[in-house]
């Protein structure tokens, strides 16, 4: 009997069967692609994070530690690829002569580095000119003495007498941060930064001048064994890494208990990463759970659009005295029908989908398989097992009459859901939207899961109170309706209004399932146009403009203004002072423009300024020429108000010492182009030369006429800069690319594709399938039609009318909640972004595709269904 | 109305073949019969002799597969209905999103009549078969002898000039029956319907003036 029963069901209703079997498979690939999504995007954080670690471990000796016993703990701890050992020295200055005059810094520190360094850690020091042995000195150090290849410079050893060394090479030192980090420190203590006079020796002339300094003060020198360990075992979840690496870093520590510590670089990176690949999961889970719980939503309305049948032939059976066991059992064979196709195409579709998924992510393929088979027994088998435990037939064949308001919305559920999410979302916006908290200090990343409650919620009241809307639109509203319809249905329109208001469920819920589809694509689609929109204000403010050349004081780039801005495709250039500038102790980058012109070159957003004002702060800084603005830190720092004077300390040109300066505190800055993100300043370029004696402009700023010539100018500013020693080029589209790829970016692109695709497949779905199905159903009612004299253009009215009244309806409701859901999204997830946006990116081609690919889902449904309904009708009238 | 002299259909040398599951079913064979204005005819037969199938093609639903109909009286074949035919289906039919009163109006609002004429159109079929207090019924509130005696009004409702009726009593007990039939008759002979009725009842067939006998989907209409 089954499988009579199963070749009856294959061959009678395939159309339906194969439409909950593609919502399963819908909903399986789109959790399989999610969930590999979300371990690849760790798995790149990870990489990333291990790749721009230059040391992993700084493993500082005690005086007494004995070296050797130290590198045999960290051996037995782990696999090392290099281990090279480094000194540090304190020394109270440095001292050179140039020019007849003589340039003396504060305390500084002296590296002894072992020849094989620079091969082993490539990354942690760059010449900038000279050798890339001996005496190396520190380009800030460099400029504070005025010193170059073959200066003489002094050290001011501790207890010593001064040491003479003559400079072979002058270096930049990308990760001084850490190479200087206090190792040992306990946690929470505030970072120190690095030393601005710095003097690296080869290890053997640093042990000749500095064994002795050891010896009478031995607090002045220290030894570390700078480390970098194998990584090929990392595992691939930064979280799991994080894990690997502390634990073996605890080991060595407790190894060498008393004989050192350890200043886990890798680890503080991987906590990094752990953070973002927590926004990156959060950001994954926000954009796509609403897809997948879409999947699974639609695989029930398919499913139970065959609910009738069912019930009619469960009640059949019953009169004819099936048990319910085997009632039962008839109904398992359409679920297990569903599930294994479902699941074997989810199955292959995720494959398809996912790079190397049979071999990355078996474990991946199961649970997603599981959770589609357990998805079709729930959409099919449940009803049919509820319905078989029924007492009668009376009761299996209950009149639906004419139900009232359901429960939640004579409760007003809609409305209560709808005000806690707009209090969820306030409750986020007062925790300045920290979804992912990851303190100072703490291992341990968290997630504000509270955040999730808003958009979550707004997509569960949107949708009730839109259901609510349409009940009372097609109960209430008939006569509104049939004016509505009157262009399509024309004399039928009052009767199609009627016949839409007697299945005001039916429509109501395809109506639903095609809003939600266009919500979840316009909400895709809106949220990942801002973000890469963001990407590249977060290049253009990394880059300072299209193209960039950057240079020194002493070969300042502005010296090429009138030839840069001769260029081809060049559509403005401006030149822009960069110095630094005491803010008491604190050194800050210090930026000069000319503010008339500044904009002209580079787009002065209104994010960057604190009354959100951007025209408003640069008239500001025009109208006063000791006008200066300042960090919101430093405001809160020095309690400044508008109009205070601030005093900083500037380089002069003449003395080569730094000088104070008065400006006047006008206003604060957030953000500006090729400004660091903590403190900096921003002043007239005219003032700080008049006071510094130096009218050098170490930045030119480029904006070129079109996107596609950025390349070109770049190309010859590079021949025009190539005889301005220390001048280099970038443009925004390197920047871009390096920012797309760093450790602090979430990749969106493969998600956005993914689920820009899905959106499509759903609204077509929604529309198109529903549609038909929903149709299909009502075959006898157009047989009945025909009989009684249709024509064949009414019967397309009564087709047509109930699409446009889904799919418009579904459109607008749609198209609204997924603006209402992006900008929710924007908010919760500003850490996300970098900076956050100042208003949505609308992405309206892709809109327009989605409301093309309803029509057109739209007009083949119904083109298929009259013409079904015209070749099935004849078969239909038999059986009246 | 049409003309008396004409036959409101002509059905010469007609036959329904369909397959079924792998065979080949003779519904109608070789069928020869004439309907004039104002006829009451009663189809009597057992079931599956080919009545329905003989009544579909009269009222143009089904082709021949041999043989011509012709509506002399009506004009073409798609242009029967709803205006010239109608039909009272064994199973009612009734629309089940419409109620009882927008059921009875669907013919005259499908021949385009305005919705206040279908209304009062309906209104009147309704009261003239005392079935007015369930106009806003829907079909499902309905038992099956008020639905058949909705289907029967939705058909007298066009003002037709022929209509089919299959087991219209089918679903009525006696004294229903006769009242309903008594009813409708009345209202038939009042606007000169022709009636032709597929039927196992008797007292039906008694009714009518012409007797039909099918018989294997062969036809005899004479006495």
């Amino acid at each position: 009997m089954i499988l009579v029963w199963l070749r009856g069901i294959l061959a009678r209703f395939p159309a339906r069967l194969a439409g909950a079997a593609a919502g399963i498979a819908l909903t399986v690939a789109l959790c399989g692609a999610l969930r590999a999504q979300i371990a690849a995007s760790g798995a790149s954080m990870t990489r990333q994070a291990i790749a721009n670690v230059g040391v992993d471990w700084q493993v500082q000796l005690n005086p007494a530690a004995g070296e050797r016993e130290v590198r045999a703990a960290i051996a037995r701890a782990t696999r090392v690829d290099t281990l090279q050992p480094v000194w540090y020295a304190d020394v109270t200055g440095f001292e050179s002569a140039a020019n007849g005059t003589v340039q003396t810094t504060g305390t500084g520190k002296v590296v002894g580095l072992p020849p094989s360094y620079f091969t082993a850690f490539p990354d942690e020091i760059h010449v900038s000119i000279g050798a890339q042995r001996g005496v190396l000195l520190f380009g800030q150090t460099a400029s504070n003495l005025h010193a170059t290849i073959g200066s003489t410079v002094v050290i001011e050893r501790i207890g010593l007498p001064p040491a003479r060394v003559r400079v072979d090479g002058i270096v930049a030192m990308p990760n001084a941060d850490t190479f200087f980090q206090a190792v040992g420190l306990p946690p929470g203590t505030a970072p120190q930064a690095p030393p601005d006079n710095l003097v690296l020796l080869p290890a053997a002339q640093w042990h000749a001048l500095f064994d002795r300094q050891r010896i009478v003060r031995p607090d002045s020198v220290r030894e570390q064994l700078h480390v970098r360990i194998a990584h090929d075992a990392l595992p691939a979840d930064p979280l799991a890494a994080y894990d690997d690496v502390s634990g073996k870093a605890k080991n060595v520590e407790a190894r060498i208990a008393g004989s050192g510590a350890i200043g886990d670089n890798l680890a503080a990176r991987l906590l990094g990463a752990q953070a973002d690949a927590l926004y990156a999961r959060v950001l994954f889970l926000f954009l796509g759970v609403p897809g997948a719980l879409l999947a699974a939503l639609l695989t029930f309305t398919v499913a139970a659009s065959g609910a009738a049948r069912r019930a009619d032939e469960r009640a059949l059976l019953r009169v004819r005295g099936a048990s319910t066991r085997q009632i039962v059992a008839l109904g398992a064979v359409e679920a297990i029908v569903v599930a294994i196709a479902g699941t074997l195409a989810g199955t292959l579709l995720t494959i398809a989908l996912v790079p190397n998924a049979l071999v990355a992510h078996r474990t991946l393929l199961a649970v997603t398989a599981c959770g589609g088979v357990l998805l079709a027994l729930a959409a099919v088998l449940i009803p049919a097992w509820r319905d078989a435990h029924a007492n009668t037939v009376a009761q299996s064949r209950a009149a639906i009459g004419r139900a009232g308001a359901p429960f939640w919305e004579r409760a007003f559920i809609d409305v209560i859901v709808l005000a806690i999410a707009g209090v969820a979302f306030w409750s986020t916006a007062s925790t300045g939207y920290q979804v992912v908290l990851a303190p100072e200090g703490v291992p341990q990343a968290t997630v504000h899961y509270e955040a999730f409650l808003a958009p979550v919620l707004l997509w569960f009241g949107a949708a009730l109170l839109a259901m609510r809307v349409w009940r009372l639109v097609l109960l209430r509203g008939r006569g509104l309706l049939a004016g509505l319809l009157r262009g399509i249905s024309g004399a039928l329109a009052a009767l199609v209004a009627a016949s839409l208001a007697r299945q005001h469920r039916l429509v109501t819920r395809a109506t639903l399932l095609a809003g939600l589809a266009f919500a979840f694509g316009v909400s895709t689609a809106v949220f990942n146009s801002t973000y890469a929109a963001q990407s590249r204000v977060d290049a253009e403010l990394t880059n300072g403009a299209d193209v960039t050349v950057t240079g020194t004081t002493d070969a300042p780039p502005a010296r090429k203004l009138a030839e840069l801005r001769a260029l081809s495709g060049v559509a403005a250039a401006a030149p822009m002072q960069h110095r630094y500038a005491f803010v008491g102790n604190d050194l800050q980058d210090l930026y000069g423009v000319d503010p008339r012109t500044i904009g002209d070159a580079t787009p002065m957003s209104n994010a960057f300024f604190g009354g959100g004002d951007a025209a408003a702060a640069l008239a500001a800084l025009t109208r006063t020429p000791d006008g200066v603005l300042v960090s919101e830190e430093t405001v809160q720092t020095y309690q400044l108000h508008p109009g205070d004077t601030v005093i900083l300390r500037l380089q002069h040109a003449g003395s080569h010492a730094y000088v104070p300066v008065k400006f006047r505190f006008i206003g604060v800055t957030r953000e500006f182009p090729t400004a660091p993100h903590d403190s900096f300043l921003v002043a007239n370029a005219s003032y700080v030369s008049a006071q510094t004696g130096n009218g050098a402009a170490e930045v030119v700023l480029i904006r070129a006429q079109r996107p596609d010539a950025i390349g070109s100018i770049a190309l010859e500013a590079r021949r025009v800069a190539r005889d301005l020693p220390g001048a280099h080029v970038t443009t925004i589209v390197e920047t871009q690319r390096k920012i797309g790829s760093s450790l602090t970016a979430v990749d969106l692109r493969a998600l956005t594709a993914l689920e820009l695709v899905f959106a499509i497949v759903f609204v077509a779905a929604a529309t198109g399938l529903m549609l038909a199905l929903g149709l299909a159903e009502r075959l006898r009612m157009f047989a009945v039609l025909t009989a009684l004299g249709a024509k064949s253009r009414q019967l397309l009215a009564f087709l047509a009318a109930e699409a446009v009244v889904v799919v418009v309806a579904g459109a607008a409701f749609g198209i609204a909640l997924g603006f209402a859901i992006a900008q929710v999204l924007v908010k919760v997830l500003t850490g996300v972004f970098d900076p956050p946006p100042e208003a949505l990116v609308i992405p309206w081609p892709y809109i327009g595709g989605l409301v093309a690919a309803a029509a057109a889902s739209t007009v083949l449904a119904v083109a298929v269904t009259a013409r079904a309904s015209r070749a099935s009708v004849i078969g239909a009238l038999r059986e009246l | 109305m049409s003309s008396k002299a004409e036959p409101l259909a002509v059905a010469r040398g007609v036959s329904r073949t369909y397959r079924a599951g792998g065979e080949t079913i003779v519904a109608v064979r070789d069928a020869e019969c004439t309907i004039d204005a104002g006829a009451r005819i009663a189809l009597v037969g057992a079931s599956g002799s080919g009545k329905s199938t003989l009544l579909q093609m009269l009222g143009g639903i089904e082709t021949p597969s041999a043989g011509e109909i012709v509506w002399p009286a009506l004009g073409p074949r798609d242009s029967l209905r709803p205006r010239h035919v109608a039909f009272v289906f064994q199973n009612q039919n009734l629309l089940a999103p419409l109620t009882a009163a927008e059921n009875v109006a669907l013919p005259l609002v499908l021949q385009g009549a305005s919705n206040a004429q279908a209304r009062a159109a309906a209104a009147r079929a309704l009261a003239a078969f005392e079935l007015a207090e369930l106009r806003d019924k829907l079909p499902e509130e309905l038992s099956g002898g008020q639905a058949q005696r909705i289907a029967f009004a939705r058909a007298v409702a066009a003002r037709p000039e022929l209509i089919f009726a299959d087991e219209p009593t089918g679903q009525l007990d006696s004294a229903t029956a006769d009242r309903f039939l008594a009813t409708a008759l009345a209202l038939l002979d009042a606007t000169g319907i022709a009636l032709v009725v597929a039927t196992h009842d008797e007292r039906v067939a008694a009714r009518m003036a012409v007797r039909w006998t099918m018989e294997h989907g062969e036809l005899r209409t004479a006495p």
